[in-house]
């Protein structure tokens, strides 16, 4: 046995969070993270929640799509989803948050209806902030309003959460 | 299933499950020891195919491309079919399907079935995040929509168009927490009362941690083989008698409907029915996936033990207790047993082997059972998945 200095590989000290549990879309427009349903973000960065309805069957879906599940037609247009829905139902996460939003914990998640649900509108599930449990009802007015959502770094994201009427 | 080969499980092993200080490939290691023990006439060389149901080990062990590591881990050599499959809570009962299919058609002549998990680490909030990728992690998981707010949201809506109240739910935790109580392999066994689930820490009202099942590490084990090599290995094959599953175009909010009915299990259930021409009465004890106490309370509705809207009052009138209308989760359930993903469906199966071999204590012995089925779902209990155990081969289903 000869001997000597064991070799070290030395690991950065930090790690940065693994994409995968940063649960938010990029967001981009082009390059390989891109998204053909960037309009959906692009709207939410001006204030408005979207999405798609096919034009040859007339299928409102949720989430948008490039392509309608129903009658595999290509030609859907962008709507509006209305401000103002319906609590279907609600609950507020107290423990066993995912790591990315823990900071947050605990916070309302709801599930409302927007339009005239399932015909020609959307159930769609929201995160609720400043509320609790006890301060909401089943069949309440909510309204979707936009945030904002800041980091890693500079990158400026947009989504959206609930807001009681 | 018309000239289908009869499809027996000749045996079974499991791990203890829990919060284990075993590595994922540790627990394979156990629960192939464990079955082949149980079959001491099986030379490993003898089985050509094989099934590991596993849902997220790139997840939580960094680790993909499994079924040829458990096949190395086991001393396996594969001819015939490998696979591993993956639909999140329900893999191991879908490994067992496929496993029951290549039997069934030829294709294999004696097959084994792994299901395992790995979930605990120092870092649950990252074990949090792994689960909320099982919904639409882009438009449903981003608002924090795990498992807990989605079965919260199922209770909620169900106690308010049904008025099932939290201690019918806490009736569910105390029955299976009685069972789990006398199964050795169960992450919790200890005996719990209605008031111990009410005043336990609440995750998300109406649903306290009781309600909840666990963050489970744990493995089990099968082999199966076809009538013609049955009896080579055991007295007591217990024989697959069809599997049956649904699933609705859905996989995000928009598309699940009514929270409070669970019409993919009613479809699978009644398709089930139909392939093998039973009623719910005929079912002697059934192992559900309760991963939540409500899950229980819609699956006695949905599998038919009891009408629409009252799987509160079926437990409440220990319907679901042996010596009831149907003895469900002998084993001790989901709520007892904790939920490693992957080893879920193949522990209720083996509950179903030990139950039918008279192997486990007499006082969650199903007597004279003839019948098993057994209910796995996934997801936001959009998918469901029910299999049919019994000593009777399907020819002789009275
Ligand atoms: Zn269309």
């Amino acid at each position: 046995m000869t001997s000597h200095t064991r070799r070290k590989l030395r690991l950065p000290d930090q790690i940065p969070l693994n994409p995968l549990l940063d649960l938010w879309d990029q967001q981009e427009p082009e390059g390989p993270d891109a998204t053909r349903i960037y309009e959906f973000y692009r709207s939410l960065a001006d204030g408005k929640l979207v999405t798609t309805k096919c034009m040859t069957c007339g299928r409102v879906h949720f989430p948008p799509l490039i392509v309608c599940p129903n009658c595999n037609g290509e030609d859907l247009e962008w709507v509006e989803i209305p401000e103002e829905g319906e609590l279907y139902a609600f609950t507020e996460l107290k423990l066993g948050a995912p790591i990315i939003v823990e900071d947050y914990a605990p916070f309302v998640i709801a599930v409302a209806r927007f339009g005239d649900y399932p015909e020609n509108g959307v159930q769609i599930s929201g995160m609720m902030f400043d509320i609790g449990y006890e301060d909401l009802e089943i069949g309440e007015r909510v309204r979707w309003e936009i945030m904002e959502i800041e980091g890693p770094g500079d990158k400026k994201r947009y989504w959206y959460c609930f807001t009681k009427v | 299933m018309i000239g289908m080969r009869e499809v027996a499980i000749v045996g079974a092993g499991i791990t203890r499950f829990g919060v284990r200080e075993a590595s994922w490939r540790d627990l394979v290691q156990e629960a192939g020891k464990a079955v082949f023990d149980d079959v001491p006439n099986l030379d490993r060389k003898d089985i050509d195919s094989l099934f590991v149901g596993a849902a997220q080990p790139e997840r939580w062990v960094f680790q993909t491309h499994v079924a040829p590591y458990v096949a190395e881990l086991l001393g396996i050599n594969v001819s015939r079919v490998i696979s591993r499959t993956e639909v999140a809570c329900a893999s191991g009962q879908a490994a067992i399907r496929y496993a029951w299919l290549a039997v069934a058609t030829g294709l294999s002549d004696i097959a084994m079935v792994v299901g395992v998990e790995k979930m605990n680490s120092k870092f649950m909030s990252v074990s949090q995040s792994s689960m909320i990728n099982v919904g639409n992690r882009e438009f449903d998981g981003v608002n924090g929509f795990t498992a807990p707010p989605f079965f919260a949201m199922v209770a909620q809506r169900h106690m308010h168009e049904f008025g099932t109240t939290s201690e019918q739910l806490a009736m569910i935790r105390v029955k299976n927490s009685y069972y789990g109580a006398r199964n050795p392999y169960a992450q919790f066994q200890k005996e719990v009362t209605v008031e111990k689930v009410l005043g336990s820490r609440m995750v998300a009202p109406p649903l306290t941690l009781f309600d909840c099942s666990a963050i489970t590490d744990g493995a089990c084990a099968l082999i199966l083989a076809s009538e013609e090599r049955a009896r080579e290995f055991t007295d007591t094959p217990v024989w697959i008698l069809g599997g049956v599953q649904h699933v609705d175009s859905a996989h995000t909010t928009n598309q699940f409907g009514d929270l409070s009915h669970w019409v993919g299990l009613r479809k699978a259930a009644n398709d089930l029915y139909s392939m093998l021409k039973i009623s719910p009465e005929d079912i002697d004890m059934a192992e559900v996936h309760d991963c939540f106490t409500i899950s229980e309370i819609l699956e006695y509705e949905e599998l038919g033990f009891c009408r629409k809207g009252e799987g509160g009052k079926f437990i409440e009138e220990g319907e679901s207790y042996i010596g009831g209308k149907v003895a469900v989760n002998p084993g001790g359930g989901l709520l007892s047993n904790g939920h490693p993903l992957g080893a879920t469906g193949v522990r209720q199966a083996w509950e179903m082997v030990m139950q039918f071999r008279g192997d486990v204590p007499k006082e969650r012995y199903v007597d004279g059972a003839e019948l098993g089925i057994a209910h796995n779902l996934s997801g936001m209990a959009q998918l469901h998945h029910i299999m049919a155990y019994s000593i009777n081969k399907r020819k002789d289903l009275k």
